[in-house]
């Protein structure tokens, strides 16, 4: 610790050691330059892990569609980057987009609210039947959706009624993917909630509380932003699962842009009895993946400490 | 919601239900609070599930309009489980030679779960390391180990399946001359089981690592300037604060991974391995319910024994989230 930083592949005092020698003598002596180093080696590790597929996904976007077959390797074979308007020419590949996001966006402020106020309960209160209610909550992550899809899938069309009550004809329609997929995406963000909530200590709630705001005040305008890193958590996994779900929001609709179909339909479209065009199939997708990746930027923003160092103290 | 007998000097609704909510009680309140859940779960949830549950009482019925015969009590159940249901999709290769069909789908469920999830923590936690510390360029560094998780299972199946395809990928050749792989990786199944892990863990590590920063994220970080000036090691400092602060955020991602490995279906069909190679508990749910049969009895038992298989391995996860909350609840 006590010895000044040393560059890292040459000693001017030990000329007769190697660089790795040398290193290994500095970073015994400074330990935090073997965690600094080994910090960087898992970066680059993981970055290339995740990055490289993507890479290669693009490769495949940039190359010539009737050649794909012979093989891409790191580079694109031929060079065709037309690819990335030829989507949009052949569907209307930006409605797709555009359903997708709306039944991510509407599903996602649906779970999050509804999710919020269970997650309170549970987390914060005490109240008879507490466990049961949750396992009851968690019970339905574990079907299958194909479990749930027969009795839903003939109520959004208005072959069965629920308790005497026909809805208005869900199928095709915002409505039959966002109530659904709510529910399937509903138990995880209560489960998550549950847990950062449960963790703001009761100080800050109850010196919220004297100050005169109401419980529901409380709940949004303490508990949330104190716990905004569980809360971005929940809802970049919700949008993200809602805007790429295949099962449901594939099923629920019709094949066509304009009957609410969503990426996945789309993205089949290129693939024809006759030919796979893979390259349009990257294209769609590196395209799609976009939306998120900027929804992405900004909300980790929000994923920094939201009890920072300081909040307990009163 | 506003109730008359409650005096409230405003004539605003929405004031005089928040002063009505002021005064219920701890427990009245929490069970208001749950009713917008429950609501939604009631009709979306348990509804579906009560009538796949009855339906999985009675006998198929293929060649009739109703889909459903008689009703035969818990006779699917027995029929799975001990082999005998004909009407089940049956893979293309045996797996392992004699064994009955519906334990080999137990086995590749069990197998893809275990494997999947112990990877994804690991991976997860790396990650998430990766991306709590504070440099220049977080931000992207960010992006970066989350893109996998945006990218839709289609396309994952695709990019897996051309990496391992033997024309246009690059990744079977060597693989195959060092052994690990056999001619055509996609259309065995061990090679299939493999290729779709590694697509699964690819995917899913960004879920676990999200969490698992979120929880991180959460803790107080004058407990790390406090062990600091203590001395403590970074290990020392995982071990007695991170760790133990994180565990109820790192019990929820497991869970829920275990939970939706344990119904791997899309990645499957996705990669171009298919149902056949690779048969898992929701392949055969599915299958049989939109495959030639539409055998919607034998597909609903299936559904049901999956989600109790589920419940049992999820029981340990359970116990240990109870010890946990226990132990940080005030």
């Amino acid at each position: 610790m006590s010895q000044p930083p040393q560059p890292e592949t040459a000693s001017i005092d030990d000329e007769t050691s190697g660089p790795f020698t040398n290193w290994v003598d500095s970073a015994i002596a400074n330990p935090k330059k073997v965690y600094r180093a080994m910090f960087a080696t898992v970066a680059i590790f993981f970055l290339f892990t995740t990055l490289f597929p993507l890479y290669w996904l693009t490769m495949i976007a940039f190359s010539d569609g009737s050649r794909v077959s012979e093989g891409v390797g790191l580079l694109p074979t031929g060079f065709d980057p037309s690819s990335f308007i030829q989507i949009f020419q052949q569907v209307p590949f930006h409605l797709y987009m555009f359903n997708s996001l709306v039944f991510a966006t509407l599903t996602t402020i649906f779970v999050l609210l509804i999710a919020s106020l269970a997650g309170y309960a549970f987390g914060r209160l005490q109240f008879r039947g507490k466990r049961p209610m949750m396992l009851a909550v968690l019970v339905i992550s574990f079907f299958p959706p194909a479990a749930f899809f027969i009795p839903l899938f003939q109520l959004f069309n208005q072959q069965i009624s629920f308790l005497g009550i026909t809805p208005p004809e869900l199928y095709s329609t915002p409505g039959g993917v966002v109530i659904p997929l709510s529910a399937v995406f509903l138990p995880l963000a209560i489960f998550i909630l549950t847990t950062f909530y449960g963790q703001i200590p009761d100080g800050l709630e109850d010196a919220a509380r004297i100050e005169g705001t109401t419980r529901l005040g409380a709940l949004f305008r303490v508990i949330v932003p104190l716990s905004a890193p569980g809360v971005a958590t929940a809802g970049i996994l919700t949008f993200i699962a809602v805007y790429n779900e295949f099962f449901f929001s594939f099923l629920m609709t019709g094949a066509a842009a304009q009957d609410w179909a969503p990426i996945v339909d789309g993205i089949i479209s290129y693939r024809s009895q006759f030919q796979v065009r893979y390259d349009l199939m990257a294209a769609a997708s590196i395209v799609a993946v976009l939306p998120v990746a900027t929804l992405v930027v900004i909300a980790q923003e929000k994923i920094v400490s939201g009890l920072t160092s300081g909040a307990l103290k009163e | 919601m506003a109730t008359e007998s409650q005096p409230s000097r405003s004539k605003n609704p929405i004031k005089r239900g928040l002063a009505w909510m002021e005064n219920l009680s701890e427990e009245a309140y929490a069970y208001l609070l749950l009713i917008p859940a429950f609501l939604v779960l009631a009709v979306i949830a348990f509804w579906p599930l009560w009538r796949t549950f009855k339906l999985s009482l009675f006998e198929d019925e293929l060649f009739g309009a109703a889909k459903v015969g008689d009703f035969v009590g818990l006779q699917n159940y027995i029929d799975v489980i001990t082999n005998q249901n004909e009407l089940l999709t049956r893979p293309l290769i045996d797996l392992t030679g004699g064994t009955p069909f519906f334990r080999q789908a137990l086995l590749v469920t069990i197998a893809f779960a275990v494997i999947s999830v112990v990877f994804e923590t690991v991976i997860g936690f790396g990650q998430a390391y990766i991306m709590a510390r504070e440099y220049r360029g977080r931000r992207w560094v960010r992006v970066a180990i989350i893109l996998p998780w945006a990218i839709p299972i289609v396309i994952q199946g695709m990019l897996f399946y051309l990496l391992f395809n033997p024309s246009v990928g690059f990744l079977s050749g060597p693989l195959q001359s060092i052994g690990v792989f056999g001619a055509n990786p996609l259309t065995d199944s061990i090679d299939a089981f493999i290729i779709t892990t590694v697509a699964d863990i690819w995917k899913t590590s960004a879920f676990m690592a999200l969490l698992i920063l979120a929880g991180m994220q959460s803790i107080d970080k004058s407990l790390y300037d406090v062990a600091e000036v203590a001395g403590a090691s970074p290990w020392q400092r995982f071990r007695h604060i991170t760790l133990p602060l994180i565990l109820p955020a790192l019990l929820v991602a497991m869970l829920f991974r275990t939970i939706d490995a344990m119904r791997v279906y899309g990645i499957i069909e996705a990669s171009g391995a298919g149902c056949g190679t690779v048969p898992s508990l929701s392949c055969l749910v599915v299958d049989t319910m939109f495959g030639s049969t539409q055998a919607y009895a034998s597909a609903a038992t299936v559904a049901f024994i999956t989600a109790i298989i589920i419940g049992v391995a999820i029981t340990v996860y359970l116990v240990a989230l109870k010890f946990s909350s226990g132990g940080t609840h005030q």
